[in-house]
């Protein structure tokens, strides 16, 4: 306990020892729902363009477009994984600064995999039908947008959250 | 003595363990998951692509890039391990400093982040493989397209193994 005791005098209470941990698992989870999502939404809507481009091959290309929207959540859990390095590099890093980070990774990462799960979902059933019946094109990207919307407003937020700069390690606690 | 300041729950356990057993767990997390996520894809694959050979004998080996790019995930795997091992030097300087602790952390987020991204990519890119192959199977004009949709996958591995690269810069040189 003397170590400990020793180890934890050298900063203040503000910027204890333990606040990159937070931080850093903001990025880890920031970064790992958000493949998570945009995998099984890959996954899942890859299967109905399978299925679908045996009697249609001509209209695959169009039908691609869940894809790429599922491909866009995980650009916003890197996004926010960057800017939380960021702030992780900062030589003073408050532990109240380090739970923001946490909470902007999980919102991030938790809207971007429900909206990757959403996406999977649409774009499996959108796709089946889009190939017999092509006019149904325009319905499936209105549905998809809606679905992406749930991913950005999550991007939003931790935006909001991670920029917030804080790097003061001086405020004293009350005693 | 100066207060250490708040030690509750978790933050006890963060402070009291070695901090290079967080900078080991990030090695092997990030090696052993990806190399979990490629295996599983292997299989999913494997399955697919040699069942739709028995009938149609050209998917056994137009399908290899598939495997390949399930290869590539692991691939990424072990260069985030590697980088990641750099940075645990050869100076173990007892007791640790606060730094190491900082360092260990976010050595170990991006083992994490790195592991968690090559699961999914990996089970992701096996899924769409599997896909590829019975498709193609039944018409050959698919293949190109439905590769496509497997780049998307693959990249998802890239975007895990691009935030352990940046996160493992925020970590001291020799740990």
């Amino acid at each position: 306990m003397h170590l400990l005791s020793a180890l934890l005098a050298t900063v203040s209470q503000t910027c204890p020892v333990y606040a990159p941990f937070f931080g850093a698992m903001g990025v880890v989870s920031g970064l790992s729902f958000t493949v998570v999502g945009a995998g099984y939404g890959t996954a899942k809507s890859s299967v109905g363009i399978s299925s679908m481009g045996v009697m249609k091959p001509e209209l695959v290309m169009k039908a691609i477009i869940p894809v790429i929207f599922a491909g866009a959540l995980s650009v916003y859990g890197l996004i926010i994984a960057v800017i939380i390095t960021g702030n992780l590099g900062n030589a003073d890093y408050p532990l109240k600064k380090s739970f923001l980070d946490l909470g902007a990774g999980l919102t991030v990462g938790l809207c971007g995999m429900a909206a990757g799960m959403a996406i999977g979902v649409i774009g499996d059933a959108g796709v089946r039908g889009f190939g017999q019946q092509p006019k149904l094109y325009v319905g499936m990207v209105l549905v998809l947008i809606f679905a992406e919307a749930l991913g950005l407003f999550g991007l939003i937020i931790a935006l909001l959250l991670a920029n917030k700069q804080d790097t003061d390690c001086t405020v004293a606690a009350p005693a | 003595m100066a207060d250490p300041g708040v030690i509750w729950g978790s933050t006890f356990f963060l402070v009291t363990l070695n901090p290079r057993i967080w900078a080991g767990l990030g090695v092997g997390l990030a090696m052993g998951m990806s190399g979990i996520g490629a295996a599983w894809g292997f299989a999913i694959i494997g399955t697919s692509m040699l069942g739709a050979s028995v009938r149609v004998p050209r998917i056994s080996s137009k399908h290899l890039i598939s495997i390949i790019f399930c290869e590539a995930v692991a691939i990424f795997g072990i260069i985030s391990g590697l980088v990641i091992l750099s940075r645990i030097g050869n100076n173990v300087v007892e007791p640790p400093t606060p730094t190491d602790f900082k360092s260990s952390y976010i050595l170990f987020a991006s083992g994490v982040t790195a592991g968690i991204c090559g699961i999914v990519s990996g089970l992701s890119v096996g899924v769409v493989g599997s896909g590829c192959a019975l498709a193609d199977a039944m018409n050959g004009s698919l293949f190109v397209k439905l590769l496509v949709i497997e780049i998307f996958a693959s990249a998802l591995a890239l975007f895990g193994l691009i935030s352990a690269m940046l996160l493992t810069t925020k970590a001291s040189v020799d740990m």
